[in-house]
Formats: structure tokens, sequence, C-alpha cells
């Protein structure tokens, strides 16, 4: 296998820029390896390897040419199936929008493409997106190469991202967060990935699970890799109507700097005290690491996180039920049991339940806002729980017993639910070799500072190196 | 005036418009008491002043 697949976008970029590399070799370095072991691993839902090697070429001919669109060019990525790509089947994991070819590109897929990436394929997930696990009764479960014996999770819903990019089938991808889509599957496959502010990314053209807490996101090995992802993708959007008309840094541009003087709160109730021992030692470790660099490291406990699940599954109950009532009438038994479950049961939550829901949303915002008028941002874990096994229904947490669904979800959806920036990213692993993940927290459209804490933590620690078992 | 009625599951799904067999509605059951039982528990919070983010932007 070729070590192209293991270099990050960024040196990518650099080597095909400087022509020490051709974008056509480096589509094929990834397609060769998904054609190996995506069979086993069914990170892919469809796999475009034609139109991936038509746009490398084209990529090619441009740099013959003189013309470089920037730092992506001739970079492969794969979205997660729910980003509508022009005449590329679009089914959000499902059987529903199995044969449904979009007549245009996303608005963040079309900005891709601009800046000259070529997507490879279009990436497994929970069905809809709608469970943190990634599980898929349709295309197969997509399988954590962090363990080469038994099948463990991915994490979801983006788990064919997280499992591409673990994998070395994709460098980078785009996932959707809307509980903790982004940042779970990262956190279990040992991956880096970034939950912008709710509306510094356009949604416009990809399927919604919940309006007003679906996220758009990067998902890659390096923070580094994010920041050039959501350079190119960020901005207001006219076809996203919550997009902000806030400029767009330069994300790379701010990395590399230390963290001295940075101020860090470590998120204690809730967040690290809840997490399995293992975790919890290593996100405390973490932050001491920081902390040695010069950061300024206090503790933080959130009052108001106890009211997130309910108030949380309020809203995206009732959302997700909204946006499928129509297909839930005329073709429920085509959903997989456990999303069918899941919409039915938001068909019972109230107006007046959705809009105390909401009121709870600004009293979490405002109390994250407080902790973070005092620091620059705020640090946890990711999950609480590393990857389980396919089939596990149970997990013992700091605070006592818990189903996996709710474990893997209770550390993200806080931050679904304020709207802040948040990024995973790994921190260790366990004694069976499996990662863990942290998280940290921003201020509003502050993702320089919160990319830069994790880049200037990756040029501290080599935990983002590491490869999985089945690659 | 309206006789008082009894809100029951079954009703409720129905004026969701939607129309599950009894072994459909059996199946969502504790889902859905679960579910109301944590939303039941929002009423405590105090949160009188607060204006909801019916709209939510962050900026």
């Amino acid at each position: 296998m070729s070590d192209l697949v293991w270099l990050s976008m960024a040196e990518l970029g650099r080597m095909v820029a400087t022509k020490e590399v051709s974008p056509v070799e480096v589509a094929r370095a990834h397609l060769d390896r998904i054609a190996a072991l995506d069979a086993r691993l069914r990170a892919f839902i469809t796999v475009c390897a034609e139109s991936a090697l038509e746009a490398a070429r084209a990529a090619e001919a441009d740099l013959m040419a003189g013309k470089i669109t920037g730092p992506l060019h001739g970079v492969p990525w794969a979205p997660k199936d729910l980003y509508s790509t022009k005449g590329i089947r679009t089914t959000g994991g499902s059987k529903i929008l199995a044969e449904s070819v979009p007549s245009k590109d996303a608005t963040v897929v079309s900005r891709l493409s601009q800046a000259g990436a070529v997507v490879l394929g279009k990436l497994n997930m929970h069905e809809f997106a709608y469970g943190p696990e990634g599980l898929n009764a349709h295309y197969g479960d997509a399988r954590n190469p962090w363990d080469g014996s038994a099948h463990r999770i991915a994490g979801g819903s983006s788990s064919g991202s997280g499992v591409a990019v673990a994998a070395g089938l994709a460098p980078g991808s785009l996932g959707s967060d809307t509980g903790g889509s982004i940042r779970i599957p990262a956190s279990l496959c040992g991956i880096t990935g970034l939950k912008p502010t709710y509306g510094r990314v356009s949604r416009a053209g990809v399927l919604p699970l919940s309006w007003s807490m679906d996220h758009v996101g990067p998902m890659a090995r390096t923070a580094r890799d994010c920041a050039l992802i959501l350079g190119a993708i960020a901005g207001y959007d006219p076809d996203d109507p919550t997009t902000s008309v806030l400029p767009v840094p330069d994300y790379a541009a701010a990395l590399g700097g230390e963290v001295k003087g940075l101020r860090v709160g470590l998120l204690r109730a809730h967040f690290t005290d809840v997490a399995t021992p293992e975790v919890r030692a290593a996100v405390e470790v973490a932050a001491r690491r920081l902390e040695q660099a010069g950061a300024v490291v206090d503790e933080v406990n959130l009052t108001q996180i106890d009211h997130v699940a309910a108030a949380s599954s309020a809203i995206v109950a009732s959302e997700a039920v909204a946006y499928h009532a129509g297909w839930m009438r005329t073709r429920a038994q085509d959903y997989q049991p456990d999303v069918r479950e899941r919409l039915r049961i938001g068909a019972f939550v109230s107006g007046a339940h959705y809009v105390r829901a909401q009121q709870v949303r600004a009293l979490v915002r405002r109390e994250v806002d407080e902790a973070l008028a005092k620091r620059d941002v705020l640090l946890g874990p990711a999950t609480p729980i590393a990857a389980p096994v396919l089939g596990e229904r149970d997990a013992t947490l700091g605070d006592g017993p818990s189903d996996v669904r709710s474990a893997l979800i209770r550390l993200t959806r806080p931050i679904n639910f304020s709207g802040h920036p948040a990024c995973a990213a790994p921190c260790g692993v366990t004694a069976s070799g499996l990662p863990i993940g942290l998280q940290i927290v921003g201020r509003p459209f502050d993702e320089a500072t919160v990319l830069r804490v994790i880049d200037a933590y990756q040029r501290l620690t080599d935990w983002h190196t590491r490869r999985p078992a089945v690659a | 005036m309206l006789a008082p009625m009894e809100i029951t599951v079954e009703t409720l799904q129905r004026l969701g418009g939607f129309a599950w067999t009894d072994a459909e509605l059996e199946a969502i059951r504790p889902g859905v008491l679960r579910l109301l039982e944590m939303l039941e528990r929002l009423e405590s919070v105090p949160l009188d002043a607060i204006e909801p983010t019916t709209q939510y932007r962050m900026l």
C-alpha cells in the first residue's frame, strides 16, 4: 500500500503544488486502498472511482497550465452521504433515498470542488443521521478499524467519515453534527473532528435531521487539515438563512502558535467526572500537558447541563418528525427499526414542550457564554467511553449505569444545544488499544482558537499519528 | 362546553396524523413515557423571563 494514504491533506496539497506527486497518483492510491479494505470496513456507500480520476486529471491539467486553486488543489476527500452531490446518488443512508440523484451540489461540496478537492465517494452513516452508534441496516454497519478481531462501532452518525479517515481511505471528510455526530466518531476512531459555531458553515443541500441543531464540519487526522477544510467551506451563503455574515478568518494561518497564557477551563461536573476512569485520566493528563506548555487551567462546573437531555430530545425529535412526516405516513417500513421508533416518539412532543426546550437552550447557552467570558476555551472528554462492541447496550459511567446510546451523546449534545464551536481529537488509548477523545469548546465564531489549541496539543503529543489495527 | 377528554398515546398519534397498529404503539410506549417524564421535569426549571430561541442565531 502507498504511503500517500497516510499523508495529511496539507502535505498532499503541498506535494501536488510542487509537482512532487500527481493528483491522479494520489486519487489512485486512495481508490486502491478503498478497494482493498472497504468490503470489511464498510466506510463507503458509493465509491466514485471514475469521476474521482476524472477530477484528478482535471486538477493535474490545471496544475500543468499553471493554475492552482489553493492548498486543497488535487487533494481527495469524501463527504458523508447526506451532502447533495450533483449526478451522484445521495442516500442519507436510507432505502427511501437509495436512488435519489441531486441536480446540484450542496454549497459546501461546491466550495470544496472550487478549491480543487477531489470527491472519492459518499460515506456511510446512521440512517438519516438519527443515531450516535453509526449503524446502518441498509448498507451495512461501518466497522471501527481499531479492533482487528471484534466488530466495534465507529460512532455516529458520521460513522463512514470516522472509519475512512482513520483507516487511510480518505484524508478528510465532511460530517454533520446534531448531537455529536462529528465528534463521537472522531473520538471513537481516533481522528480530529470540528463542529463549528451554528451559522458558520452553510447547511444548504445537506439533508436535515434537526434544522436548529444541525452543524456541518470537517473531519480529518489533524487540526491543520480541519482548518484547511473549514477555510474553504465557511462563510455566508444566501441559500442558508442561518449563516453569518461575519468574515471568515484564515484558520490555517492562526495555527502554529503557543498556548502560553491561554485560559483553559477543565469541565468537571457532567463532563470529565462522568467519564470512565481511563477516559477521565487521559483528559486530565491532556489538561496537565497544556498546563505544562503554559496554559492556565482551572476547573468549571456547568450546572444547567442536567436539563439538556430532555430539552435537546424535544427539539431534535419534533424537528425530525416534522421533516420525515410524509415518509413516515407512506413508507414507515422502509426505515431501519431504531430510527423509525425515534421518529414516532417525536410525534408526542407538544408545541409547549418545544418552546420550553428552546427557553432551556437560551439558559444553557448563557451559562456556556459565562464560562467562556473568563476563559479562552473549555476542555473535557468528547465521549465518556471508548468504542463499544457492536450490540453492546450498557455502559458504566462515573456516575452510574447508562445505556450506550445515551452515554455516547452525553458530552457532545450540550454543545449542539448551545451552538458553540467544539473540536474532538485523540488524547490517549485504553488498555485494549482503543482511542480516547477530548473536546475543546470555544467562544462563538472563535474556531481559530479552538483549532489553535488542538494544533498545539498535536505538536506536543503523537496520539493523532497512531494508526489503527485494521490499517 | 366540550366534555373532558383523556389524552392517551393513541389520541396523540392520531392528532399527529399517523395511524399505527396497537403493536407499533406498544413498541414505542416506553420511549414515549420516558420522554414525557423527562419533559415534565423541565416544568420545574425557572424560565419565566427567558426568551425562547425560536429563531436560532449565534449572531
